[in-house]
């Protein structure tokens, strides 16, 4: 098995009484692209600040690189690249100075490689931040994320704002600098078409709990979803890994998760008709997955009622 | 060597580069022979994860459609129609299997059907011809 370089365990958050987090478990392994997903508010920037330390949990745990950020926030930082979400950076700084600034934390900031990649990031020393497009302010933040060689990186909705040229062009230094050199990547975003093409795995989070995780390609392949008749009697609700019927007059469109041949097999045998079966996008399979009316919807309201009655039991 | 990737199609992005690079080998876009570049560059280039180029390389591989010469690259197989005729037939007879399944649903005929092929073909024999021109030149 390969090693994780971040692992979290049944992980919780919560601010006053609203939970943030209700039991987060996930492995990203050594060295893999891993995209972290879920839609604004499902709790991402709060995991992500449980990992570096600058929260502390309220049960459960984490560890980056074997380090405990609530015991040693320091060290995990020092093995740590780190950038925030729409990070700010004093704009009076010219970019040479604010490379300094920071470099001025870390021990083993590395200034060759910092030379080298100012240059490929085509980021000038003399410009003001202040100066900056939005895209030359996320390549700064990235490089100053790197400077220190770390094995790690974390990556907060790093491409939010960026227009498409930007972002594509982002990416591509994330795989030429960071998959090339064999650091782990744990990247957030709430969009799944624009992580699919970098991650080697991905984890969907919704309402402070993982709903789905897996490899990049396989979810792809494994969403489907069928449009037929029903016969009046199915129990279309019993199907396994159900994520969504909807119907529309004397048709269903369900969608499955994992699809196999046992679960094309209930299906016709549910249906009276032949049966169109699709492949689904990735807008749609996000979708099916975080808005879907079954399945994780039962999951997660099953959850809630676990907390609400761990809650009253504390109180 | 150009490929294009469509974020909001329903086909997985090593399937699209696969029958991108496919189609161009086909139409003698890409000649055997012909070097690929890196999994790396090509990696960067298109700002896709490495292992999903490394996984178009390996399928195409495996289809005798590109070959690996340790130490100096990944080339365009010299006889990139190695394929014996009947695993060529078979891979066709499935992709023409859901076609014909669509067109059944979607009520068009054999013969609507027949005309589509011929018209594929003569589309791709028109591209065929261009890109050899393309070669003499």
């Amino acid at each position: 098995m390969t090693q994780a370089a971040i692992q979290i365990t049944d992980l919780c958050f919560s601010y006053g009484r609203k939970n943030v987090l209700g039991g987060v478990n996930l492995s990203v392994p050594a060295g893999s692209v891993f995209g972290f997903l879920g839609r604004n508010g499902s709790g991402k920037t709060t995991t992500i600040k449980l990992l570096l330390g600058l929260l502390k949990p309220s049960a459960g745990s984490c560890t980056v690189q074997k380090l405990d950020p609530a015991v040693d926030p320091m060290a995990v930082r020092r093995s740590v690249g780190y950038m925030a979400e729409d990070q700010q950076m004093y704009g009076w700084m010219r970019v040479g100075e604010i490379i300094k600034w920071v470099a001025g934390f870390y021990p083993g900031w590395d200034n060759k490689l910092v030379g080298e990649l100012t240059d490929l990031l085509d980021l000038s020393p003399r410009t003001k931040v202040k100066a900056l497009s939005k895209g030359q302010n996320s390549r700064l933040a990235l490089l100053l994320a790197l400077g220190h060689r770390p094995d790690v990186v974390i990556l907060d909705d790093p491409t939010l704002g960026l227009d498409p040229i930007a972002r594509k062009d982002f990416l591509r230094h994330v795989i030429t600098l960071l998959q090339s050199n064999n650091v782990t990547v744990f990247f957030s975003s709430h969009l799944l078409y624009e992580i699919e093409p970098v991650a080697d795995q991905v984890a969907i989070l919704d309402h402070g709990v993982i709903i789905k995780t897996g490899k990049t390609d396989q979810l792809r392949e494994s969403v489907r979803r069928f449009v037929f008749a029903p016969k009046p009697d199915a129990t279309l609700n019993r199907l396994e890994g159900l994520l969504d019927v909807t119907h529309a007059a004397d048709s269903v469109a369900v969608t499955i998760e994992d699809c196999d041949d046992a679960k094309r097999t209930a299906i016709h045998e549910a249906s009276t008709n032949s049966i169109q079966e699709t492949a689904l996008n990735l807008d749609e399979i996000f979708e099916a997955y975080v808005i879907g009316n079954r399945g994780t919807v039962e999951k997660r309201l099953a959850l809630t009622a676990d907390r609400a009655r761990e809650a009253s039991a504390n109180d | 060597m150009f490929v294009r990737i469509e974020s909001s199609s329903a086909v997985p992005i090593y399937r699209q580069i696969v029958d991108q690079i496919k189609y161009q080998i086909a139409t003698g876009t890409l000649k055997p022979g012909r070097q690929m570049p890196s999994v790396r560059d090509l990696a960067g280039k298109l700002a896709v994860n490495q292992n999903t180029i490394l996984k178009v390389y390996n399928q195409l591989r495996q289809e005798h459609l590109l070959e690996v010469d340790r130490g100096s690259g990944t080339f365009v197989a010299a006889g990139a129609q190695t394929l014996r005729a009947a695993e060529r037939k078979e891979i066709v007879s499935k992709i023409l299997g859901e076609a014909v399944v669509q067109a059944v649903h979607l009520d068009v005929s054999v013969d609507q059907l027949h005309e589509l092929l011929d018209k594929q073909y003569e589309a791709i024999d028109k591209q065929r011809l261009q890109g050899e021109k393309r070669g003499t030149q």
